[in-house]
């Protein structure tokens, strides 16, 4: 029974908050927009410094994004592009598939090695994988796979196995076990109980997974770094990251049109695919 | 002679398959033993020449290039384990078999074999690839970095004109024993642990704090609102943190320039003075990192039966006890593992420290920036100052770190009990 | 079951096919090639011609790349033994200390003539133990920009401390004088002119790295002096630090700036910015004395993984002879070191060319041994240190000098 002591009192306190909440909200909505907006505009700015660089630029010009296109000397975008989508994707598929079956063993057998397979998993995402540089660089040249993309997507693809197969074998473990008793009743095989069961009910947490192994490469310049040693062959976040750093040649505005366009699709991708990863994240990744 | 079926078949395994022709296997003995001959044949010369590299790291230049040998030697030692784990499995599996003739069951036929291996073989199967791909890409570089920190490997002994030594603890001692080199890794780890605790705990507390205000249920254009909430998670991160290093600049950033001149502050020095470094760091990160938090905590709030909150109030509960008492609790036990990770992630988080700065900016006393943490120090060791035996043995003493922290907690922490 | 298999053992195939096919197309890629050719950033240009005519002669292939001259080495580390590194490159000749340690550059057969058709500091630039490492590429040496717009050559002040004072009419948004003091690359000039220096010299010219001279009484009032200028706000905060050089730049080709000191790899960007600049050689310091402004050495030199040593030799001896020097100095502007060119009338002519030549006679070498990387390592940040206010040039220098002998002597 609700209290009817003093309705008008209690109407303007949830006001209040509820225009408090909105007040906040907007502020970070500012807070985040603002960065954004900004790179945006400098990719319009002539120029190749950003003390020049305004927001709404006084003098728009679209040569940096024209300059992306033309595909010479040290500025390959286009290849970049072409290399990083390679990359990302291979990144993804593979890693999706790695984990997914492991995860599917993890959770639904037992054999020996099984719990400290598990924790080995924790631990071993905890040592970042870059600071083995030099061994990554080794191997690389001992088996002859420098500038080779496939080198790095198996790289890649290793960084990636223990955290994600973690989150898919805690989704999995919230999958009811009656399903496979009943699917094995039918006559089915393992295989086919993966197949057919679990994996169209794991869709959140595979494109949580999926969308890791994506994202993964393009945010590594590190690894690629080493790896990748023509300027043809790098990935976007190396070639991206070559046109700040050399103090000689930094141009910040190209720089900032280049991750305009790499930007909106990967937002896109996210935006679609943004329920799933709620539900995904909160099934897979709590309670362990 | 039939009870000493298996402990005579085990013996015979010592030469891979025998054991199971003597089981009357044939079949798997036969493929067994071609299958170890192979073996040998292909990687004999390789085993000697890695273990022969490994152990001297060369002892001829331009001809010996201690790091291959390293590694070639790694490589030889991580294969002989493969093949000493079949040839233990051969034994096993020979002196099984041997057991089941003693006890009068049948052995199986190849097919039975061929069947057993898909049944019982099946999680090694699933997990093989994924083991395969850990083993050369995650395995092997741990065993070279900790292998790399008991040598001597630096500029002075760097490839072609020098060869490596082994010098076992001495780099270690060095990084106490050499004034400069204790004093930043005394101050880097500080700082990283800082780092670390801050930063995670302000972007999962501003997380957490904004999913509950966004979750009220009288608060409108909810997908609206969390599609601009993600922006920042959905943005590649390194694009972000060098925009923000421009934005920051001194004299002719934004903030400064624009945001902080429209509110009347004078210039702040983010980029000159290491403290203020340090706050612009923790303000990125949190732009950077609530995201995650904001989503899985608004899963996590959806999944929370409404009849807790309505039992509550009909218990007379004000909204703060709510909060305090089935909200938050609920939220921080199934997110432990979440939360977790945002620990781990922060101690290794190289990008934000690297690009925004550089590390930067310099101090007294120190070889690395004001900002460095472990990573960044160990990136720039190797990268630019061809440290590469003091930067594995940092790595492993960072590693070392952070897998026993993390176990304690895990200890600690109830969530992880559950494990079945 | 067996849709599994099949389906496993197929994508292995085709990635293991897949992964052979691309190392292999890697790497013939350069194998190509007779000879590769590091050249940096913009001045391919330079060796265009001559490159061109080589290939001509020998009926050999050559293939050029552009890349950074000062990250050459660094890469040639990784690229040399993983086999996509060059035959030929180049680098700035203190990094040759390091090289000829780490044994990746080849020695250079010259005979006396070719050495002497060279500036005499810059073949020693070159030799590391009474050996020849590289030929001598270009000299370079700082030199003051005017923005001719923005101030006439007679205005120009003959001292630092008669920019100082023009500084002082400094507004937010426009500056009289900008340089980068906070870099060891350009205060090196006001240390030296102060009798600060960085190793001391024996009889033999060798350098004894336990002798430093970079928190010696001179060096402490070089860097005292330089630091008014940060102290005192006549330089903007945001161009101390790694990325303070593109904001200079930026700042004088927008005519915010009337004077910068730079280098002479300006020359060509201002003026395709359309800038209406000058050069001059360096202010004068409150002493009286000139600025022993660092003296940059840039090199060609042979990768000791190179599969074509003689081919990659001669080569080296085609590109530094006379007339291609003239045409790389025509083409971009990079003032040779051969001794003949310094009377050529293209080069005297040239006001930059000039400037730089006049203050080279000021200018001294930097150590090329290996000991000099802990000396960026320290003094860059103990000078960032001083000029950010958060220390004085003592402390600083004392404890980086301090730093740079401990770090050597634990390194060896």
């Amino acid at each position: 029974m609700t209290s009817t002591k003093h309705p008008t009192g209690r109407i303007r306190r949830i006001n209040t908050s509820l225009l408090l909440s909105y007040l906040v909200i907007s502020i970070v909505i500012v807070i985040i927009l603002y960065p954004i907006m900004w790179t945006i505009g400098a990719s319009f700015n002539p120029g190749n410094s950003l003390i020049s660089t305004s927001m709404i630029p006084s003098k728009a010009t679209l040569e940096h994004y024209q300059a992306l296109f033309q595909n010479e000397g040290s500025l390959q975008y286009l290849k970049w592009f072409k290399n990083s989508i390679f990359v990302s994707v291979s990144t993804m598929v593979l890693s999706t598939l790695s984990v997914t079956f492991t995860a599917y063993a993890f959770s639904r057998f037992r054999f020996t090695g099984r719990k400290n397979g598990l924790m080995m998993f924790m631990l071993l995402q905890m040592i970042p994988q870059f600071s083995a540089l030099i061994a990554i660089f080794v191997l690389g040249q001992m088996l002859g796979l420098i500038n080779n993309h496939l080198f790095l997507v198996f790289i890649y693809v290793g960084g990636q196995i223990p955290m994600n197969t973690y989150l898919m074998k805690g989704y999995f473990d919230t999958i009811p076990l009656s399903l496979d008793e009943s699917a094995k009743i039918d006559g089915a095989s393992p295989t086919r109980i993966l197949l057919n069961i679990l994996i169209p009910l794991a869709k959140p947490m595979l494109s949580v997974v999926a969308i890791n192994g994506f994202t993964g490469p393009l945010g590594d310049f590190a690894l690629s770094s080493v790896v990748l040693r023509n300027v043809e062959s790098y990935t976007l976040p190396l070639g991206l990251y070559q046109l700040v750093t050399n103090p000689m040649t930094a141009s910040y505005t190209k720089f900032a049109a280049g991750s305009i366009l790499i930007s909106v699709p990967v937002v896109i991708i996210f935006l679609l695919f943004q329920d799933n990863f709620v539900s995904g994240l909160t099934a897979g990744g709590t309670k362990g | 002679m039939k009870d000493k079926q298996a402990p005579i078949s085990a013996v015979l395994s010592l030469i891979p398959g025998l054991g199971q022709l003597f089981n009357r296997q044939y079949i798997k003995g036969f493929v067994i033993f071609s299958l170890f001959t192979a073996f040998m044949l292909v990687f004999s010369d390789f085993f000697q020449a890695g273990m022969w590299g490994f152990v001297t790291l060369g002892t001829e230049v331009p001809r010996d290039n201690s790091i291959f040998l390293l590694s070639e030697g790694l490589v030889a030692l991580i294969i002989i384990s493969i093949g000493l784990v079949f040839y233990s499995l051969n034994i096993r599996d020979a002196y099984v078999n041997g057991q089941r003739l003693s006890q009068g069951k049948q052995v199986n036929s190849i097919r039975g074999t061929y069947h057993a291996i898909l049944n019982e073989g099946y999680p090694y199967l699933l997990t093989g690839p994924a083991f395969f791909v850990l083993l050369f890409s995650v395995v092997f570089p741990i065993l070279f970095t900790i292998s790399l920190a008991f040598t001597n490997y630096d500029l002075y002994h760097s490839a072609p004109a020098n060869l490596a030594d082994w010098v076992g603890l001495e780099t270690f001692k060095k990084i106490f024993s050499v004034d400069i080199w204790r004093n930043t890794f005394v101050n880097v780890l500080g700082w990283t642990v800082v780092w670390t605790l801050v930063a995670s705990t302000l972007q999962v507390s501003v997380g957490i704090l904004l999913a509950i205000i966004v979750n009220q249920k009288k608060l409108k254009a909810k997908k609206f609102i969390r599609t601009i909430f993600m922006l920042p998670w959905a943005v590649p991160g390194f694009v972000t943190i060098l925009i923000f290093g421009g934005l920051f600049n001194d004299s002719f950033g934004a903030i400064n320039n624009q945001i902080l001149a429209s509110v009347g502050i004078g210039p702040i020095s983010w980029m000159t003075d290491p403290n203020w470094t340090r706050i612009a760091l923790l303000l990125i990160q949190t732009w950077l990192g609530f995201p995650y938090i904001f989503l899985v905590t608004t899963g996590t709030l959806q999944s929370i039966p409404d009849e807790l909150y309505e039992a509550s109030v009909m218990d007379g509960a004000s909204a703060w006890q709510k909060f305090k008492q089935i909200t938050l609790p609920i939220i921080l036990y199934s997110m432990t593992p979440i939360i977790i990770t945002q620990y781990t992630f922060n101690f290794n988080n190289f990008n934000i420290i690297y690009l925004f700065n550089g590390g930067g900016p310099a101090v007294l006393g120190s070889n690395a920036g004001g900002t460095d943490i472990l990573v960044s120090w160990i990136y720039k060791l190797t990268m630019q100052n061809s440290q590469y035996a003091l930067a594995a043995a940092l790595t492993i003493l960072l590693s070392v770190f952070v897998i026993f922290i993390a176990l304690w907690q895990f200890r600690r922490s109830n969530s992880f009990k559950e494990v079945q | 079951m067996k849709k599994l298999s099949r389906v496993l053992l197929s994508s292995m195939l085709a990635v293991g096919g897949l992964l052979s096919n691309a190392a292999v197309s890697q790497v013939n890629a350069q194998e190509e090639y007779d000879l590769v050719v590091w050249e940096d950033v913009n001045k391919g240009i330079g060796i265009a011609a001559a490159v061109e005519k080589f290939e001509a002669e020998h009926g050999v292939n050559i293939l050029v790349v552009e890349k950074a001259y000062a990250q050459q080495l660094e890469d040639l580390r990784l690229d040399g033994p993983a086999g996509s590194g060059p035959d030929v490159f180049t680098m700035p000749a203190d990094q040759i200390g390091t090289a000829v340690v780490e044994g990746l550059v080849k020695e250079v057969n010259a005979d006396d003539a070719v050495k002497a058709s060279f500036t005499e500091a810059s073949i020693q630039s070159q030799t590391v133990d009474g050996k020849l490492y590289g030929l001598p590429k270009s000299v370079e040496t700082q030199i003051l920009f005017y923005n001719k717009d923005l101030i006439a050559e007679e205005d120009l002040p003959d001292t630092l401390e008669g920019w100082y004072e023009l500084s002082q009419n400094n507004t937010s948004d426009s500056f009289a004088f900008l340089a980068l003091f906070d870099q060891l690359y350009y205060t090196m000039g006001v240390i030296g002119g102060y009798g600060g220096y960085i190793f001391n010299q024996d009889e033999n010219g060798n350098y004894l790295p336990e002798e430093i001279g970079l928190n010696n009484a001179g060096a402490i009032e070089a860097v005292d002096y330089v630091s008014k200028f940060y102290t005192e706000k006549l330089f903007p905060d945001g161009i101390i630090g790694e990325q303070g050089i593109n904001v200079l730049e930026a700042l004088f080709v927008e005519g915010r700036v009337q004077a910068v000191i730079s280098g002479p790899w300006n020359l060509e960007p201002f003026t395709s910015a359309g800038l209406n600049y000058g050069v001059k050689e360096l202010p004068l310091l409150p002493n009286g004395e000139h600025m022993q402004s660092v003296a940059g050495v840039k090199s060609y030199n042979i990768s000791s993984y190179t599969k074509n040593p003689e081919l990659a030799e001669a080569f080296l001896l085609f590109i530094t002879n006379e007339e291609n020097s003239l045409v790389r100095y025509e083409e971009t502007l990079e003032v040779p070191a051969v001794l003949a060119l310094s009377e050529h009338p293209t080069v005297v002519e040239n006001d930059a060319a000039e400037a730089i030549a006049l203050q080279s006679e000021h200018a001294k070498l930097v150590p090329g041994i290996v000991q000099m990387n802990e000396v960026w390592n320290s003094m860059d940040p103990a000078l960032q240190i001083v000029m950010n206010g958060q220390a004085t040039a003592q402390e600083a220098l004392d404890i980086a000098v301090q730093q740079i002998i401990s770090t050597n002597q634990a390194l060896q």
